[in-house]
């Protein structure tokens, strides 16, 4: 699909990326066109992270003022991380020394408590298996092939981790970093990754990974499965806190 | 008045971690070694209204110059030599950070540091473009514009530059009746030498050359060496609030003078005509 | 405008051997350039020119920014040695103009509700101008704009018609421009139908406004064509490869 193009006529829920010209459902990004049940959307190849509620991200401390943290979450709003959220509610900017807490250039993993049109949006380090990312390989992909890259139930990134033997965390943002003891391991692996962002659209994705990475293909046959719809943030947050354990 | 400023790109520590130590261990994060240049790859002749011109990659960095010439007066104390007039801008389809605008000192240095190249290696023979001593000389604008920085702007601005001067084709002025004209002819340019820019940055306590732009982000200092085609040095500047010791110095300059007889040999491979 | 020399032939054949309803080549490629978040190149007759599109991003200096929506900037900039003349770097009035102009063309299609507080940036660089060069930048910014993944409600695509020789023709090159009798711009979104930018340049009878202007957005239509071909191009390949459905 691209913008303007006409995906179904008649009387169904517009989702995601779609909107009502007339009496047919139009496109209005890049991607591809899914009608169901529910409602028609467009899973979109290109575009920036847009942050939602619930989403766990990696994001890289830019500044603070006296009260919070700003935060780069590679999106076009950008993220505040309150001072008593890492403090506890008696903060004192006298006595709290937020620059060693988190210094500029720190990354982090949060996930988003607030945002909506009138705000930018609001993160915690609270929960668990948030907090600074210590070490690993930092790579950048588009937030829109996150879904892909996570897979069906996790499936794609699982096969990823276990034949290169390392622990990916995934951002939706895009952001990945990527552990493991071995550096060949952790280049493979970083491989893998990128292939899955050039050719997430395609056919036979999982088989030319499986090649890569060469692991036999006598594991369950996982369908190559469209990118998991961004409404599903239940199921969705599901696979990407098991992503989480460094 | 310049002020000290903070990098635009804010390097994550993780990042910078990683890049010391490849680069402690010989190889770069891009997976080069400390002194392999990124590969080049030059069109000319795009820009048909041009006299000349030429299309540089150096990596992702993306360069466009173009020739233009036009008769005028010569500069004041240089009677007998024609005119050169270097100018560049960084587009702001370049990255994120550039916004449209006056040149901000960054492009200012970039436009000189390159013009110097040009000019003080005498690349063109300026006294062969004079028509009235004093009066009326050819005056040869080189315009550059970035398309895409990822790095080394100044190597990729000074290959498009003297590609597309190496491209170029000269109107034949004459004087006829005290007056310019146009006799519809064309001629090559006056070139002397080929002048060839090798920019290296200190990261750490090792030099690497050809720096990509998260690379000069987290430089030390950089050094810009131009050698012309006898291997003499043409011009060099120092750029960035860091230091070098002068072994790094020496050093940088010996492989300009080696690097740069590499990438001349590109540059004229690669200009050739009927490429 | 006096005519110094005729600039259609007996047979029908203009100054560069095309017909009165004949478009010159165009070529368009789209995601050029690597820092851009959505770009384009075209080729269009002897026009080059190159579009970067940076957004939706935040705006810098924060007091611009809307409260509702996302700010639009768009600037057309001719580069020095693009024009017979050499062009001084500093913005022209006319670069103000069609910056202006363009701006106005592509806004009607963007969704800027959906980026509240934010920027997208769109800069048309001419690299090289041969009439229809603002047709041209509209036509590749919208290409960088769906690139770039941004909501659009249609595509923008845009085609010039004129008058030469007292006849209407289609896509007026440099010579026809300067030496012909009207110029007519226009942009238009090819499902919704509608013209997004309109400007006459010239004397023209109620017929041949109308032709003119049912030959531009014809014009349009075929443009549009290649504008979809290159993100297709881009995001699916040579051929649509299709991901297996659950």
């Amino acid at each position: 699909m691209v913008p303007g193009d006409r995906i179904v006529e008649g009387n169904f829920r517009p989702l995601f990326n779609v909107i009502r010209a007339g009496n047919s459902i139009v496109a209005t990004r890049i991607g591809i066109a899914e009608a169901g049940r529910e409602g028609v959307k467009v899973i979109p190849l290109s575009g920036i992270y847009i942050p939602r509620v619930n989403d766990i991200v990696i994001g890289k401390i830019m500044d603070h003022s006296s009260l919070s943290w700003g935060v780069d979450i590679n999106s076009c709003f950008s993220a505040h991380l309150p001072a008593q959220d890492v403090f506890g509610r008696d903060f004192s900017p006298a006595r709290d020394d937020m620059g060693r807490e988190l210094a500029i250039g720190d990354l982090i993993t949060a996930r988003i408590v607030a945002f909506d049109r009138t705000r930018d949006p609001m993160i915690t380090i609270q929960d668990k298996d948030l907090g600074k990312v210590p070490r690993g390989e930092l790579i950048k992909i588009s937030a829109t092939r996150v879904p892909r890259l996570i897979g069906k139930r996790g499936s794609m990134i699982q096969t990823i981790e276990y034949a290169t033997h390392t622990r990916v965390l995934i951002g939706q943002n895009g952001i990945i970093v990527v552990t493991g003891r071995d550096l060949e391991g952790i280049k493979l692996a970083v491989r893998a990754i990128r292939m899955v962002e050039e050719e997430a659209h395609t056919a036979n994705l999982t088989q030319r990974v499986k090649t890569l990475l060469g692991v036999s293909d006598s594991s369950p046959s996982d369908t190559s499965h469209v990118a998991q719809p961004q409404n599903e943030v239940g199921e969705e947050l599901n696979e990407v806190e098991k992503e989480e354990k460094i | 008045m310049s002020s000290s400023k903070r990098s635009t790109i804010i390097v994550e520590h993780l990042r910078k971690q990683q890049m010391w130590e490849s680069i402690s261990k010989g190889k770069r994060l891009d997976g080069r070694d400390l002194d392999q240049i990124r590969p080049i790859e030059i069109e000319v002749g795009l820009i048909k209204k041009a006299n000349g011109s030429a299309r540089v990659k150096l990596g992702n960095t993306e360069v466009v110059a173009g020739v233009k010439v036009e008769t005028g007066e010569p500069f004041e104390g240089l009677e007998n030599k024609g005119a050169l007039i270097l100018s560049a801008e960084v587009l702001p389809t370049a990255s994120p950070y550039i916004e449209p605008g006056p040149p901000d000192e960054e492009t200012v240095e970039l436009a000189r540091v390159v013009d110097r190249g040009i000019r003080e290696s005498e690349m063109l023979d300026l006294t062969k473009l004079v028509l009235i001593s004093g009066e009326t000389v050819y005056v040869i604008f080189v315009d550059c514009s970035v398309i895409n920085a990822d790095g080394n702007l100044f190597d990729a601005t000074s290959y498009a530059v003297v590609s597309a001067l190496l491209n170029s084709k000269l109107p034949v002025f004459e004087i006829r009746d005290r007056k310019v004209v146009d006799t519809g002819e064309k001629q090559n340019p006056p070139i002397t030498t080929l002048p060839v820019s090798i920019t290296a940055v200190r990261i750490g306590d090792s030099i690497i050359l050809d720096p990509t732009a998260e690379e000069e982000a987290c430089m030390d200092s950089r050094i810009t060496i131009t050698t012309n085609s006898d291997h003499n040095f043409a011009a060099i500047q120092k750029g960035s609030t860091g230091a070098f010791t002068v072994e790094q110095l020496k050093r940088a300059a010996a492989t300009a003078r080696i690097k740069g007889e590499e990438i001349r040999v590109k540059i004229m491979e690669l200009t050739k005509p009927g490429k | 405008m006096t005519q110094t020399r005729s600039l259609i032939d007996e047979n029908g054949k203009r100054t560069d051997g095309r017909t009165r309803d004949q478009l010159r080549e165009i070529k368009i490629t789209a995601g050029v350039i690597k820092n851009a978040d959505g770009s384009a190149f075209i080729e269009f007759g002897m026009n080059k020119i190159v579009v970067a599109v940076y957004g939706p991003r935040e705006v810098h200096p924060k007091h611009m920014a809307l409260a509702d929506r996302c700010v639009l900037r768009c600037r057309y900039h001719m580069c020095p040695f693009s024009t017979d003349t050499r062009k001084n770097p500093a913005p022209s009035r006319r670069e103000v103009e069609i910056s202006k102009v363009m701006r106005e063309a592509l806004e009607p299609t963007l969704m800027l509700e959906d980026y509240p507080r934010a920027a997208i940036d769109v800069y048309v660089e001419v690299l090289q101008a041969d009439g229809g060069s603002r047709c041209a930048g509209i036509t590749a910014a919208s290409v960088a704009l769906a690139d770039a993944g941004i909501n659009m409600r249609d595509m923008v695509s845009a085609c010039a018609a004129g008058k030469v020789d007292d006849r209407i023709v289609l896509d007026i090159n440099d010579t026809e421009d300067k030496e012909g009798d009207a110029d007519m711009p226009v942009a238009y979104m090819p499902h919704l139908e509608q013209v997004t930018l309109l400007q006459l340049d010239g004397i023209l009878n109620e017929d041949q406004f109308n032709q003119c202007l049912d030959d531009a957005v014809n014009g349009c239509k075929m443009v549009y064509e290649f504008q979809r071909k290159a993100l297709m191009q881009k995001y699916f390949g040579n051929e649509t490869e299709l991901k297996e459905e659950q």
